[in-house]
């Protein structure tokens, strides 16, 4: 290695260090024996597990969090699939403008999405619901699924499709037999993440939150609002290896994928 | 009615135009290539055929109905791909077996037309395989038996053959031809390579610029070109730039021969390097004859025969000679000599 390198993978470490720092401290924390949060812990322990294994409102909200994101991903799918599938393979004026329009609020502060999301769900009395959660989170995943899949489906050659065609296959039997077939390994990958993002997505749920309906995020801002206790560590313990079980799953399903694949 | 009539095709895009002029016929059961050099059309023109390019003026009839705006999976021509556009998640025989599931045929009597399909381009054994684990040459010929065994109207080869390796592609081009023939298929060949085009096929159509320059048997298209750019492109010629004498006739590095030429503009003299020999300067030629003199600047043994360059007033030429024979030494005076009738003008093009 030269000099340059190493300089390079110094920085590198640096920046390694930077993001995971954090994550340590909330490790260590959530394994804590005390009562409030204290860096280094003077003991260690599993009561805050125990502790959040009966906090009703933080386990609700996880429920609700779950249910939400798995109706999100499955209507972002249901919409961006096809609407990418048109953006990618159709030839109809106005694509590019479409294209273009579709992907404009991955570019909109959440911030203001919510905030005009709030002004337009309150006379229609959505805020608060389950639908208006499902919505309003869908503003954002499904710019980003379309965004994932117009790309995964402009990298399969086209030949492939026509060579379907010319044996006979109507359209959507080329759709179904050949194009998802192929596009299979960014479909799982894009499903995990947009469950991912509305999981994790808190400025537009703090803005359509009610008492009655609170996201995980949004339950676990208010949490830390009041208390300062190690609780929240253990929680975002779990989720880090929730996340990480998803992502490292996802990385097998689509390895193993391409090997059938191609 | 031919059995393919392609009339008048065109297809432009947005600052070019692909196909300009494409009229074409074909009988059942003929083998016809398109030849020529990359964006003059052909594959364009194959595409507007199997459906997948919708032309902008012309039609296209097929056994007397009308195809021309008909979608690809209505038309029953089978495509064979230069990529091979084999479908990557599927076995090679669901492969093959595709067209004919969707035509919704039986699956006992789909695993025998794969089977079947599979024996004819010699993989039978390979039906559980998946296309990556094939190499060039069987992939080639899995898009070809799922091409066949829909028993397609009219058999679209797209450069088929241009992946392969010289020596396979030799053995290919038999198969298909001979497969071609046994099954009596109706076939488009496109290619840019005139081997191609003049052993697998019973006539040829060679492409320019979006327009067909001329149309015959192999024969014609080598021996009788009719154009400049097709006495180019195909075979090699010798350019030989000439000038014209009062009587009209055309003079080449001083000698006048009596070969008939374009009344005005300037011209060039196309002649085969095969077709010349090299004589000693004082060895007379039969009429009939033409006749020049030069010096040989060098021999390049090639193989299967012999390049001689050389060089005369009006400037080089080359002489191919059989190997085998003494090709003169280098510096030697020769006459060269062919026959008249080999001699071919075209006018210059303005460039």
């Amino acid at each position: 290695m030269n000099g340059a390198g190493r300089v390079l993978s110094g920085l590198a470490a640096i920046v390694y260090a930077l993001i995971l720092a954090p994550i340590v401290v909330v490790v260590a924390l959530a394994f804590s024996a005390d009562s409030f949060i204290l860096f280094p812990p003077s003991g260690y322990s599993l009561r805050w597990f125990r502790q959040l294994a009966g906090h009703a409102p933080l386990l609700n909200a996880l429920w609700l969090s779950v249910q939400i994101a798995s109706v999100v991903t499955l209507l972002s799918l249901a919409v961006g699939v096809p609407a990418a599938l048109a953006l990618a393979k159709g030839r109809f004026a106005w694509r590019d403008a479409l294209t273009n329009f579709f992907l404009a609020p991955l570019l909109l502060p959440t911030l203001i999405a919510g905030l005009a999301l709030l002004l337009f769900f309150t006379p229609l009395r959505l805020t608060a619901t389950l639908p208006g959660l499902v919505l309003g989170h869908m503003t954002v995943t499904v710019p980003f699924v379309i965004r994932m899949m117009t790309t995964a489906f402009q990298t399969l050659p086209d030949d492939i499709e026509a060579a379907a065609a010319t044996l006979g296959a109507k359209p959507w039997r080329v759709v179904w037999r050949v194009t998802l077939p192929l596009v299979t390994p960014g479909l799982i990958a894009c499903a995990c993440l947009s469950f991912l993002l509305s999981f994790d997505e808190t400025v537009i749920s703090l803005f359509l939150s009610g008492p009655r309906a609170a996201t995980l995020p949004v339950e676990m801002v208010r949490y830390v609002e009041g208390r300062t206790d190690p609780l929240i560590a253990a929680l975002s313990v779990l989720l880090i290896v929730a996340t990480l079980i998803v992502v490292v799953v996802v990385e097998r399903l689509v390895g193993v994928a391409r090997a059938v694949g191609k | 009615m031919s059995y393919l009539e392609l009339s008048g095709l065109q297809k432009r895009y947005r600052d070019s135009v692909a196909v300009d002029d494409v009229s074409l016929s074909v009988e059942q059961g003929e083998a016809v290539a398109l030849l020529g050099p990359s964006g003059c059309g052909k594959t364009t023109t194959l595409r507007m055929l199997a459906g997948l390019v919708d032309p902008d003026r012309g039609a296209i009839r097929l056994d007397g109905a009308e195809i021309t705006r008909l979608p690809a999976h209505k038309r029953n021509m089978g495509y064979v791909f230069q990529s091979y556009a084999l479908f990557p998640h599927l076995s090679v025989a669901r492969n093959v077996g595709f067209g004919l599931e969707e035509r919704g045929v039986g699956k006992p009597e789909i695993a025998r037309q794969v089977e079947e399909a599979l024996a004819l381009v010699r993989l039978a054994g390979l039906d559980q395989r998946r296309p990556r684990e094939l190499s060039g040459g069987q992939q080639q010929r899995v898009a070809l038996a799922r091409s066949l065994v829909i028993r397609p109207s009219v058999l679209l080869l797209d450069e088929s053959l241009s992946n392969l390796d010289a020596k396979l592609r030799d053995t290919m081009r038999h198969e298909i031809r001979s497969i071609q023939r046994s099954l009596g298929i109706t076939t488009l060949f496109v290619t840019h390579d005139q081997v191609e085009a003049l052993t697998m096929c019973d006539r040829i159509a060679v492409m320019d610029r979006g327009r067909i320059a001329q149309i015959g048997s192999a024969e014609d298209i080598y021996e009788r070109p009719a154009t400049r750019f097709v006495a180019s492109f195909v075979g090699r010629s010798n350019v030989l730039p000439a000038t014209r004498d009062a009587e009209g006739r055309a003079v080449l590095w001083g000698e006048t021969l009596p070969v008939a030429v374009p009344a005005s503009g300037e011209f060039d003299l196309f002649v085969r390097p095969q077709r010349m020999r090299i004589l000693p300067v004082s060895e007379p030629v039969s009429p009939g004859m033409a006749r020049v003199h030069g010096r040989v600047l060098r021999s390049v043994f090639v193989g299967d025969h012999v390049e001689v360059l050389i060089e005369g007033v009006g400037g080089q030429l080359t002489v191919e000679m059989q190997s085998g024979s003494a090709a003169p030494a280098e510096g030697t005076e020769v006459a060269v000599a062919w026959p008249l009738s080999d001699t071919l003008p075209f006018a210059r093009e303005a460039a």
